[in-house]
């Protein structure tokens, strides 16, 4: 039986440098707005008292959830989770740019893009995976702490680096028993307790909130009332016969 | 282009319409895309990837551009390439943003308002061409060739720009190199007899960086090599006075006082020859002056060192033991900017010798390998030509009349920019600037101004209009490195070429094509002895017998040169030998241990002003590129936080810093990633061109506060020997 | 009600005749919407996927994506066809706008005393309630037609509104499009509501098949009207019966004039 791909990303903290040549790379690779950007190099910035100083860096993106809570709010479908790779991908052409999905992210990886009116992040270079590269960041990362692949695949690199790795660090959020599993792992870091890296609660825009509070129950009542009436005065009608 | 004046708005206009114009379907040159589309690089839309070399920086990466539709999309590094292995920095990456920068200059200017204004208009090659060669005539002519200074940063088209001035008979040859590395050059030079040695981290246990941000002075595959040595559980130390993102990666920073690395260094020289730490016998076979170290470092104890730099005593100690234990998997990095101290030099021999004691020289297959990385064994071509004019001028740069141990090849180049002021031992009359920004590189900035103000005649060949290029007469435009051929490049052992995978936009050139055209019109035509481009490479290839077909679809070549090794280790010194203790430097009057110079320290209330890298730009050349612009951080200068607290600042303030030469604006950054007693300006801003529309007014350059400051044995500059005020505005 | 109270043969007579209710414009439109609908109700319900909303069937969605080809797709098909829908409608309503949408609206949409009344009354009497008591006559639109076509004038701008919102997604801040979302919906199932008793009582109710039937001729038969709509059916016979005082007083006025002189009318000739 072949398993389901689990495509994600297992990032060696202990190796980023801050170089930025991934950030740089995606925008060119997926023609990201300038003003833009689809992933970050998390700064946790300088810890401690001169001289005794540490500095982690945190590459960061689209966590390509198990359960993301952006698909779950997504009114035209234009975002959905790929049956083949496993990633979180925008349909561009599907989706209208209400943002309902930015603000559910729990780990802000999504932004809109006002020039095109549309939301964007990580791909995760599905267009580089089809012929056979990795993502673009990936593939560039000076330190090699950026790696990618089928985690379900024991033997995939990341796999591997993940089994080998001294610490393991996961962001899972979880509400109301619901986990979204994200699948970046971070390794070999100090544990990451940084709210710029941590996941927050899912937002609900007051549109969207409305909507489904007030709005549903309203309108799907006064369809229920509407419909009762009328079956009430058609089983009436059956059982009193035709009339003129 | 009429006579009308172009203005700056105009012109620049010109310049964003061209670039549109021109940037779409854009078709491969097609001798490139017929090699390209046989070897199935591309497809028959003239889709594909084809093979060249970066040239963000100098590391010059090999680079596969994706191209589309005659548009560079993406760029890749070429896993073939040792300085790339696959990966490309930030800089690398936005390459293509470059040769897309709206703010290319793609059209020969000729300069029409005061210099500085930016007023240029459009001139054809053959106008700008025909200036040019006049106004270098008539100097030639009325003040002969010597008044005719020429500089360019370091490139694969060097050996053409080194070719038109030597045919022109102008000794005066200023490169980046005094601003940069002649300190180490000069040292590993009289030590080893190599320029540079090479660095090998596969089995390397302990590594000492001072200074070498690998972390942030990205050299791609040597910051990997990096990173993975630590991985793999080496050691690193650091000394620095500021925490870099390499202290960050380091197992121990030590915060050393600047300018007292070289006590740091000859401590542990100290510890390890008289507590017979190095494996003497071996090293003795090899090494001049290994008897009489011991004597010549006697008083450079930890307890001393300790004194002059800050760290314990006790630490330094450790240091050694720890350094020495490695044996020749030890490795004291010889750093590459050593622009800091007048001591660097000292500092320098100081790790020379170190590398020395360890041994790891003297490993084949050790961590440092005295072959400079640059050479190779492998005989290019080049086109034949008469020899040049014998030339009787002193060189305004002071080589060698005045320091006898800089190699002509280094220069002294900030001591070019002074005698144009002085007028001594001539008055120099014009100036050739190619692929450089001397305007925002060299020390003093306002001295630099002042200096172009008192010449006749300046041309620049430039990309974008840079800031020397903004206060030039003519701007020769040169093509983007993806538009591009340039001499052959020879990297372990392999050719690698550059080569254009688009159309050159506008009417950019090659620098190959440019330096004919002008030595044809100085009538050094016979210099220039090829067709075109092409016409060089192969003649490059000739000896070799090698195809410029191949070469072109691959991107290199192996030229399998074998290469002999009876086994003997022998360096290209006087002696044969490493020379510690250094004869040469004896005769000059110079120390011929590694010795302590004590360095300046900044009067109470004022701070050292140091300077470093970012690993998003390159020196001043790339803070126009959009991309990386995007993923900058904002400048600043950086104080220690106690430091910024006792001066009543605190961080986003914005300050003036004040030198003895100039000031400059900029907000705080207050961090505790920097010593108490120092400051720090993020490198690279401050342009002054406004034909840099994204660049210009961002941050502030540090060239404007640095005083001009020269080592009389290596020629380097000390940058760091500036001390600043700082105050709240 | 009153009309039990007419014979047999003034019934017959009241049913063969026939009254003219509704102009072609307003049949037209009428099942232009239809057909529209038809189209955009079950591809916007495919379209709305969100989980937590859970509005539309796993099944419904997956179906038309697959008819379509993807969202994207069924998405350009939904908003094409609403675009066509808006553009026609608008069209109309503007280039008819004061000759008759104003006249139509003032004569017919507009709710009175009886109109409440009825309100009041009609529901009580549909769930078995007050049958005795008589229902206040009716315009040509009952209370609950009038009510349904405010629904539906509403919506129909809300959805209108949303919809270009949405489609033209690139031209409007985020904002507008998080709540063009759920106008869209709230408009349409509004409407819907509606529906369910427009539908039933046009097509499936016997004493409204005429009803239904007159949404393709225009015409009701007067006993309908009088039954249905007695309010507007004795305007209609007023109407006529004045109609025909002015036609004898204008042939009563030409009689007299051709008397003394001779003159006679041509034979069949009136004149007004």
């Amino acid at each position: 039986m072949a398993q389901k791909k689990r495509s994600g990303f297992v990032i060696d903290v202990s190796r980023c440098i801050d170089c930025r040549a991934c950030l740089v790379a995606c925008s060119a690779e997926n023609n990201v707005g300038m003003k833009y950007t689809r992933i970050w190099v998390r700064d946790l910035g300088v810890k401690g008292e001169y001289p005794n100083l540490q500095r982690t860096f945190v590459p960061y993106n689209c966590m390509h959830c198990d359960n993301p809570p952006c698909t779950e709010v997504c009114v035209s479908g234009a975002t959905y989770k790929d049956q083949d790779t496993g990633l979180v991908l925008v349909d561009q052409e599907a989706c209208i740019g209400c943002g309902y999905c930015v603000d559910a992210c729990p780990y802000n990886a999504r932004y809109l893009d006002h020039e095109r009116g549309v939301v964007d992040k990580c791909s995760g270079c599905i267009q580089r995976l089809q012929i056979g590269q990795q993502p673009a960041c990936v593939t560039t990362c000076v330190g090699k702490a950026r790696l990618f692949g089928d985690l379900n695949d024991p033997n995939s690199e990341a796999s591997i680096a993940l089994k080998n790795a001294r610490t393991v660090q996961r962001l899972d959020y979880e509400k109301d028993g619901v986990h979204t599993g994200p699948n970046i792992y971070f390794i070999n870091g100090e544990v990451l307790e940084d709210a710029s890296v941590l996941p927050r609660d899912p937002r609900y825009p007051a549109a969207e909130a409305t909507w489904k509070e007030i709005l549903v129950p309203a309108v799907l009542a006064g369809i229920g009332l509407s419909f009762v009436g009328q079956a009430t005065f058609f089983t009436k009608q059956l059982l009193e016969g035709e009339k003129e | 282009m009429s006579q009308a004046r172009v203005s700056r708005r105009n012109f620049l206009k010109l310049s964003s319409a061209a670039v549109g114009a021109f940037a779409l379907g854009q078709a491969l040159p097609a001798p490139v895309a017929r090699a390209a589309r046989q070897a199935g690089l591309i497809d028959a839309d003239g889709d594909g990837y084809l093979p060249t070399m970066c040239e963000m920086c100098v590391w010059r990466c090999g680079v596969r551009a994706k191209v589309v539709k005659g548009r560079v999309v993406k760029l890749e590094g070429n896993p073939e390439h040792p300085h790339s292995l696959g990966r490309l920095c930030a800089r690398g990456q936005s390459g293509l943003m470059n040769t897309y920068d709206p703010d290319r200059v793609l059209f020969p200017l000729v300069r029409v308002g005061k210099r500085g204004e930016g007023r240029f208009r459009q001139a054809t090659w053959d106008e700008a061409l025909d200036i040019v060669a006049q106004k270098m005539l008539e100097i030639k002519e009325k003040y002969g060739p010597e008044a005719m200074i020429f500089s360019s940063t370091h490139n694969l088209s060097q050996v053409q720009f080194e070719n038109l001035l030597n045919g022109y008979g102008s000794p005066n040859y200023g490169t980046q190199r005094s601003l940069c590395f002649n300190a180490m050059v000069t040292a590993f030079l009289l030590t080893y007899g190599v320029e540079e040695p090479a660095r090998n981290y596969d089995d390397v246990k302990f590594i000492l960086l001072v200074g070498r941000n690998l972390a942030e002075a990205i050299s791609t595959s040597e910051t990997s090599a990096l990173v993975d040595a630590l991985s793999r559980g080496a050691k690193l130390v650091v000394l620095d006075p500021r925490f870099t993102k390499t202290a960050a990666l380091a197992d121990e920073w030590l915060p050393i006082r600047p300018g007292a690395d070289a006590a740091f260094l000859l401590a542990m020289i100290n510890v390890i020859v008289t507590e017979e730490l190095a494996d003497c016998e071996f090293v003795k076979k090899y090494v001049v002056g290994c008897d009489e170290l011991p004597q010549a470092m006697q008083d450079y104890t930890p307890e001393w060192a300790e004194s002059k730099t800050g760290v314990p005593a006790g630490t330094i100690r450790r240091m050694a033991h720890e350094y020495a234990a490695a044996g020749h998997n030890a490795m004291a990095h010889p750093g590459w900017r050593t622009s800091n101290f007048i001591n660097s030099f000292q500092t320098e021999r100081a790790i020379a010798t170190l590398n020395a004691l360890s041994g790891n020289v003297l490993k084949p297959g050790g961590c440092l390998i005295a072959a400079s990385p640059e050479a190779s064994g492998v005989p290019l071509g080049k086109p034949p030509q008469p020899p040049y004019p014998r030339i009787s001028a002193l060189r305004l740069d002071g080589v060698p009349w005045k320091y006898p141990l800089v190699p002509l090849k280094l220069g002294v180049f900030q001591e070019m920019r002074d005698a144009i002021l002085s007028g001594q031992p001539y008055q120099a009359r014009g100036w050739f600037i190619a692929r450089q920004n001397p305007v925002l590189s060299l020390p003093d900035r306002n001295r630099t101004l002042e200096a172009l103000g008192k010449l006749d005649f300046i041309v620049a060949v430039d990309v974008i209009l840079n800031d020397t290029a903004w206060f030039s007469d003519v701007v020769l435009p040169e093509a983007s490195y993806l538009e591009r051929y340039d001499p052959l490049n020879v990297v372990g052992g392999k050719i690698f070429i550059r080569q254009p995978v688009i159309e050159p936009q506008g009417e950019a050139r090659s620098a190959l094509w440019i330096y004919k055209q002008l030595g044809e019109r100085l009538g050094l035509g016979n210099y220039f002895q090829y067709a075109d481009e092409e016409d060089y490479l192969r003649q490059q290839l000739a000896p070799l017998g090698l195809s410029l077909e191949e070469l072109k679809v691959k991107g290199y070549l192996d030229p399998e040169i074998e290469r002999k090794n009876n086994g003997e280790i022998v360096f290209n010194t006087p002696s044969g030998k490493i020379e510690v203790y250094s004869e040469t430097l004896a005769k000059a009057g110079f120390s011929p241990w590694p010795a302590w110079e004590e360095p300046p320290v900044p009067p109470a209330g004022q701070f050292y002003l140091l300077t470093g890298k970012v690993a998003q730009h390159t020196q001043f050349a790339t803070q126009n590129n959009q991309y990386l612009h995007k993923y900058q951080d904002e400048p600043r200068l950086w104080m220690n936080t106690g430091a910024a607290n006792s001066l009543g600042l605190k961080d986003g303030d914005l300050v003036e810093v004040t030198s003895a030469v100039g000031s400059a604006r900029i907000p705080l950054l207050a961090t505790q990633a920097i010593r108490p007693d120092c400051v720090y300006l993020t490198p690279g801003f401050g342009h002054l061109s406004k034909g840099l529309r994204t660049a210009y007014g961002v941050g502030a350059s540090d060239s404007t506060l640095h005083v001009t400051y020269t080592d009389p044995v290596s020629g380097g500059q000390a940058l760091s020997q500036t001390f600043v005020r700082v105050r709240k505005v | 009600m009153s009309h039990k109270a007419i014979p047999l043969p003034e019934r017959k007579r009241l049913r063969e005749k026939k009254i003219k209710k509704h102009a072609l414009a307003n049949i037209l439109t009428h099942w232009f919407n239809v057909g529209m609908w038809l189209l955009l109700l079950p591809t916007g319900i495919a379209i709305i996927s969100s989980p937590r909303l859970n509005l539309s069937p796993q099944l419904v969605q997956d179906f038309f994506r697959n008819l379509f080809g993807g969202p994207a797709n069924l998405i350009k098909f939904h908003s094409t066809v609403g675009l066509i829908w808006a553009f026609v409608l608008t069209f109309n309503v503007l280039l008819g706008f004061r000759r008759y949408f104003v006249p139509f609206a003032a004569s017919r949409l507009l709710l009175d005393r009886d109109d409440v009344e009825w309100l009041k009354l009609k529901p009580l009497q549909m769930l078995g309630f007050m049958k005795d008591k008589e229902l206040p006559p009716q315009d040509a639109y009952n209370a609950g037609q009038k009510l349904y076509m405010y629904v539906v004038i509403l919506g129909t701008v809300g959805i209108l509104l949303s919809g270009v919102v949405m489609t033209f997604h690139t031209l409007f801040p985020p904002v507008l499009k998080q709540w063009a979302q759920p106008v869209h919906w709230v408009s349409v199932f509004s409407i819907v509501a509606g529906l369910i008793i427009h539908v039933y009582m046009g097509a499936v109710f016997p004493e409204e098949k005429e009803a239904f039937f007159s949404m393709f001729t225009g015409e009701v038969s007067a006993w309908y009207a009088r039954a249905h709509h007695e309010k507007w059916y004795w305007n209609k016979v007023r109407e006529e019966l004045e109609w025909e005082d002015r036609v004898e007083a204008e042939l009563g006025e030409i009689a007299r004039h051709q008397q003394p002189s001779g003159d006679r009318p041509e034979t069949g000739q009136v004149t007004s």
